[in-house]
């Protein structure tokens, strides 16, 4: 049984369940129109998802293109066991963990943060933060960041979702093709790393 | 009380902890400035998970992207297609059959060699400017057969293509160089005359499919294709015009062209990404201009004529066909040093030198087919025969093999051991260990390194030991990897 991740799309306008069948049916019948279709709809979804779970920008267009393309060439087995956009999201997490894998043997290749350069969701912007406190928002970012850097590529995965994105262990383990007892495990181990190093960082 | 363990302050900070639990580690925070500080981190920490959960990703390049994908998946599509049905789109309804004519192919004596190639890009001195300097097309690759004149060459790399000529293909392509990045390619069944041919005035009237990807002009220039009743001045850089008795299809990828009713005064522009399509019985003013599609753009970007890097009379002088083969009626397509060229088999123009030659598999993936040395000036083509895709190798049984003796040799009561202590947390079930081991003939072992693992390094070490404690004996050299799941 699979189950269904609570995400905002962040799409233009979330589909319905009858137009998302439809949306799927026509990919598989190799329409153009609806690739195009769901690559308008989901594409913020997507980049935004990598750009969370990475960190950065870098190759951020890459990425996105990956998850598209694994999307494109998996949609005729894809079941409808699951919402679309949480299938997009499993390609992104899985896509995310080989960026991660791969920057970690190649850890000079990279800058580890700028999410400061995107903006925050403008409706949860209350009023025009002032330098001084943007300033220190990107530090502890950049803090949560460095951290999670450091941890193994499967426990930094299950943190994020668990501890960022607020998961619970049986979305992860859906997301992340495992069971909900090893997620447990791991996020117990990732739990305790991830804060000691947050608790050890330099003020 | 002891120190709280940073991971529990987030717990704290998330609501798990109630009661006196949370009283007792709120009044140990106070007393004891470790903890406290620890606190502040942790909270501060969490603090920012909102703000990352609500981050918004920047803007990209969508429409890169989205071409990227299309680009990618289309392509690996028209590999697991048969060679016939690969090339479609509304590209195919416009080519006129002509497959007639290819059966009156002929041989046809080499023409004389000019000497001097000028390319129409190369921009005039300004006292050159008024001088007309004859242009000569040099063909760089041919698929399928092809007539010059009406007859058809003993071989089609040694002519010279010049104003008068006639160009006729069969069931392949001909691409013809003129000039620096400038060069034409005339589709299946098509039929192309040079009417005029220098270096102020390129004049080519087409039946069929001809793609042109010309250098920018020179003021002066002047570059027009004639489809039958339609005339398309050339703008700049690359388009498609499709004749058919029924209509004419104009299809521009870069740069811009016009097209206008012979004789007309009026025209309509076609931009990058464009087409037009005027069916014959209607004058182009009627007609909107269309935005072509991703698909159509890749088929565009496909079908772009073929051009030497380097375009210069002494260079190509020392160029030489090659020909690569397929055995039986076989068709893949092909990468010549990193560069897709179609699919063979072809005859294409190259540099003397070494060549690498890669084929596509049945997978959509690029295979080295081997490498072909080119002779400068050679007057017969050099030839690369690809040969079947070669059957995959075995499973490696000496893994196997090294494997069954790794599973029957861990010592499980030495590895429980080990495991005891996080068995009694319920933390064992679901972990693992992954492990890379190499075993050499005499059953030693080179090295054993650890992976991954989501346990702790204390007791991943622990495990570590328990394999180098695995005799192996002597036989098959392997070096694999191995999950051991807990």
């Amino acid at each position: 049984m699979l189950v269904r991740v609570k995400r905002d799309t962040g799409s233009v306008a979330a589909l319905g369940p009858a137009d998302e069948a439809d949306l799927i049916e026509r990919c598989k019948k190799l329409d153009r129109t609806a690739h195009e279709e769901l690559y308008h709809q989901y594409r913020r979804q997507v980049a935004g998802n990598l750009y969370r779970v990475i960190g950065d920008r870098t190759d951020l267009e890459d990425l996105v293109q990956e998850v598209f393309v694994i999307a494109f060439r998996g949609l005729e087995r894809f079941r409808g066991d699951a919402r679309l956009s949480t299938w997009l999201y499993r390609i992104c997490v899985n896509v995310a963990l080989g960026r991660i894998r791969t920057r970690k043997r190649r850890p000079n290749a990279i800058s580890v943060v700028d999410l400061d350069a995107a903006p925050a969701d403008p409706s949860l912007v209350e009023r025009p933060e002032t330098p001084d406190r943007a300033l220190e928002r990107r530090r502890d970012q950049e803090r949560v960041y460095a951290a999670l850097e450091q941890l193994a590529p499967k426990k930094r995965i299950v943190l994020y979702l668990h501890e960022i994105e607020g998961l619970d262990l049986k979305e992860i383990a859906y997301l992340v093709d495992s069971n909900p007892v090893t997620v447990r495990t791991r996020l117990f181990y990732a739990r305790r790393e991830f804060y000691n190093l947050i608790a050890g960082q330099d003020a | 009380m002891k120190h709280v363990a940073p991971h529990r302050w987030a717990d704290l900070w998330a609501g798990r902890i109630e009661g006196a639990e949370r009283t007792a580690m709120e009044a140990h925070a106070k007393d004891c400035p470790q903890c406290a500080q620890t606190r502040a981190r942790v909270t501060r920490a969490s603090d920012s998970f909102a703000t990352i959960k609500n981050q918004q990703a920047p803007d990209l390049a969508w429409d890169s992207v989205r071409a990227k994908v299309h680009w990618t998946v289309s392509t690996e599509r028209r590999a697991k297609l048969p060679a016939a049905a690969s090339r479609g789109g509304w590209l195919a309804a416009g080519v006129v059959a002509a497959a007639a004519v290819a059966t009156m192919f002929v041989d046809r004596p080499a023409p004389t060699v000019a000497k001097v190639i000028e390319p129409i890009a190369i921009t005039p001195k300004p006292s050159e400017r008024d001088a007309v300097t004859p242009l000569t097309g040099l063909i760089n690759r041919t698929t399928g057969g092809l007539m010059i004149d009406g007859l058809r060459p003993a071989d089609p790399f040694r002519s010279r293509l010049r104003a008068g000529d006639v160009i006729a293909t069969g069931d392949g392509r001909v691409d013809v160089q003129f000039g620096d990045r400038s060069a034409f390619a005339l589709g299946p069944h098509s039929r192309l005359e040079l009417v005029r041919f220098d270096s102020q005035v390129i004049e080519l009237v087409v039946e069929g499919t001809l793609d042109v990807e010309v250098a920018p002009r020179t003021a002066g220039q002047r570059f027009t294709v004639r489809a039958g009743l339609r005339e398309i001045e050339v703008r700049g850089t690359q388009f498609r015009v499709i004749h058919a008795s029924n209509q004419t299809a104009v299809a521009c990828r870069h740069g811009l062209v016009a097209v206008r009713d012979a004789g007309g005064l009026r025209e309509r522009e076609v931009g990058a990404a464009r087409r037009l399509v005027v069916p014959a019985d209607r004058p182009v003013l009627t007609e909107a201009v269309a935005v072509l599609s991703i698909d159509e753009v890749t088929d565009l970007a496909e079908a772009t004529p073929l051009t030497m890097p380097v375009w210069d009379t002494g260079t190509l002088a020392s160029s030489a066909p090659l020909d690569i083969q397929l055995p039986g009626n076989e068709r893949r397509a092909v990468r010549l040093d990193g560069v897709e060229i179609g699919e063979a088999p072809l005859r294409v123009r190259v540099m003397p030198g070494r060549h690498t030659v890669e084929a596509i598999d049945p997978h959509g993936r690029y295979r080295r087919a081997g490498w072909v040395d080119v002779v400068a000036g050679a007057k017969q083509p050099a030839r690369l025969d690809l040969h079947p895709e070669p059957a995959r190798t075995p499973a490696n049984t000496g893994i196997l093999a090294r494997r069954a003796q790794l599973e029957t040799g861990i010592d499980r009561g030495k590895l429980a051991a080990c495991t005891r202590a996080a068995a009694k947390q319920g933390l064992v079930g679901g972990a693992y260990v992954q492990i890379e081991i190499s075993v050499d003939a005499q059953g030693n072992v080179p090295f054993l390194n650890v992976l991954e693992t989501d346990l702790p390094r204390k007791l991943a070490d622990c495990i570590s030991g328990v394999l180098r404690d695995v005799r192996f004996v002597a036989g098959p050299t392997a070096t694999w990897r191995e999950q051991i799941d807990l």
